[in-house]
């Protein structure tokens, strides 16, 4: 299946890894499942090859790319700026968490890869590409150092509900979203703090509470 | 040689290879420029909190207000077009306030003779995005050269304001000059 007139060289590469996916829940991201999807298009298996030279990173890779537009565009048709901050995003990493939903297994076996050494880098790479769509799909608009915080804390939370949601065998992840709570509620706990130093620092600090010469001859003298 | 290179100037040869990507390139440009806007509102918030009891504090406050439009836009296009801020603003928000205060201590006419210096290198490297950007981007270069136009302004009030007159004016103009191009490099990378 080369590539067709008017096709772009995404389109082309996401063809094949729809055929490549249903070989993912048997066979991992491998050329065992590459050559089986290119068996099923009645192709040679160096047409992917081709479009994926690097094998399983190059196709994990286009996999979560995919995945981050197509969170993207629900959440654009979910009207997710009409919502609270908090809902927008604990909406954000549901969407994505939906979208994976078929592909569980290929999720879970992707994660794994990442999770190697040697593709430290490139695991890094994509989830703070996730975390940033996610930010921006959602109308955030810093433009400080609060926009590296706020990808952070995102990270953090994201990774952990993913993992989550990885062992989570509850019906209709409900559990998931249950922790997923519990963890927005921790960041809100963190701004709350926050929020409260920022406002206790701006009053004065106050001594009257500590034992001081001055109003000890004071006491002393005037009674 | 063609006059051009003699002259010391950018040869027009387009894009080369291994130049940035558009998309880079676009990058940097909305990141160095936020990041100096950014700068710009911090070194007259310094020098006004010195001066704000001088005749000078007008000017001061007129100009600050005009760099707050801008970085107001800038802050928009970092939005829009989804460019990620540079990481030293905290580092920005000292030194900047740092600069303009510790020119303004030095009396008003070394105020304005930083405030000469900075925006000269900025109508200049401005001057070089715009080139840079070449037939591309109409909205962003239209955006730059209006904000170009009033650094410039800027520039030549702080020179009607006796900028020259400064104590030292060579040396402090040509440090303050080097700092901001450093700033420039840092922010449009980092």
């Amino acid at each position: 299946m080369s590539k067709k007139q008017a096709e772009t060289e995404k389109e082309w590469q996401t063809r094949l890894l729809d055929a490549v996916l249903p070989h993912v829940l048997f066979d991992g991201w491998s050329r065992k499942a590459m050559k089986a999807a290119a068996a099923d298009l009645g192709e040679d298996v160096s047409t992917l090859d081709l479009a994926f030279p690097d094998g399983a990173v190059d196709m994990i890779r286009l996999f979560i790319e995919n995945a981050d537009d197509a969170m993207e565009a629900e959440l654009q048709k979910r009207d997710v700026l009409s919502l609270k901050i908090r809902d927008r995003i604990t909406l954000a990493i549901k969407v994505r968490l939906e979208l994976y939903e078929p592909h569980k297994e290929a999720v879970r076996r992707a994660v794994n890869i990442l999770a190697l050494p040697q593709n430290a880098a490139l695991a890094l790479k994509l989830t703070a590409n996730t975390v940033s769509r996610m930010w921006w799909a959602t109308g955030d608009s810093s433009a400080d150092y609060n926009w590296y915080t706020k990808r952070l804390t995102l990270a953090g939370v994201y990774g952990a509900t993913l993992l989550y949601w990885l062992a989570d065998k509850s019906e209709g992840h409900h559990k998931t979203w249950e922790f997923l709570g519990r963890r927005i509620e921790n960041v809100m706990q963190i701004e709350t703090a926050k929020f409260k130093c920022r406002e206790r620092l701006k009053q004065k600090p106050d001594f009257s509470h500590m034992p001081s010469a001055k109003r000890f001859w004071r006491n002393l003298t005037e009674r | 040689m063609p006059d051009k290179l003699l002259n010391n100037e950018k040869p027009a040869f387009g894009r080369q290879p291994g130049d940035l990507s558009p998309r880079e390139q676009l990058e940097r440009i909305i990141r160095v420029d936020h990041a100096g806007e950014f700068g710009a509102v911090r070194i007259y918030e310094g020098q006004l909190a010195v001066l704000k009891e001088t005749e000078a504090a007008d000017t001061l406050q007129h100009m600050k207000e005009q760099e707050e439009v801008h970085r107001k836009k800038f802050e928009e296009l970092l939005r829009d077009r989804r460019v990620r801020p540079t990481l030293l603003s905290p580092l920005w928000h000292v030194a900047g306030f740092a600069l303009g205060a510790g020119t303004a201590m030095l009396g008003k006419e070394a105020a304005m003779a930083c405030t000469e210096a900075v925006e000269e290198v900025i109508d200049e490297h401005y001057r070089d995005q715009l080139d840079t950007l070449g037939e591309d981007e109409p909205e962003l270069k239209e955006t730059i050269s209006k904000f170009r136009d009033e650094e410039i302004e800027h520039r030549d009030t702080a020179r009607e304001e006796g900028a020259s007159q400064a104590p030292g004016y060579e040396l402090l103009s040509s440090a303050v000059k080097a700092g901001s191009k450093m700033a420039i490099w840092l922010s449009s990378r980092i």
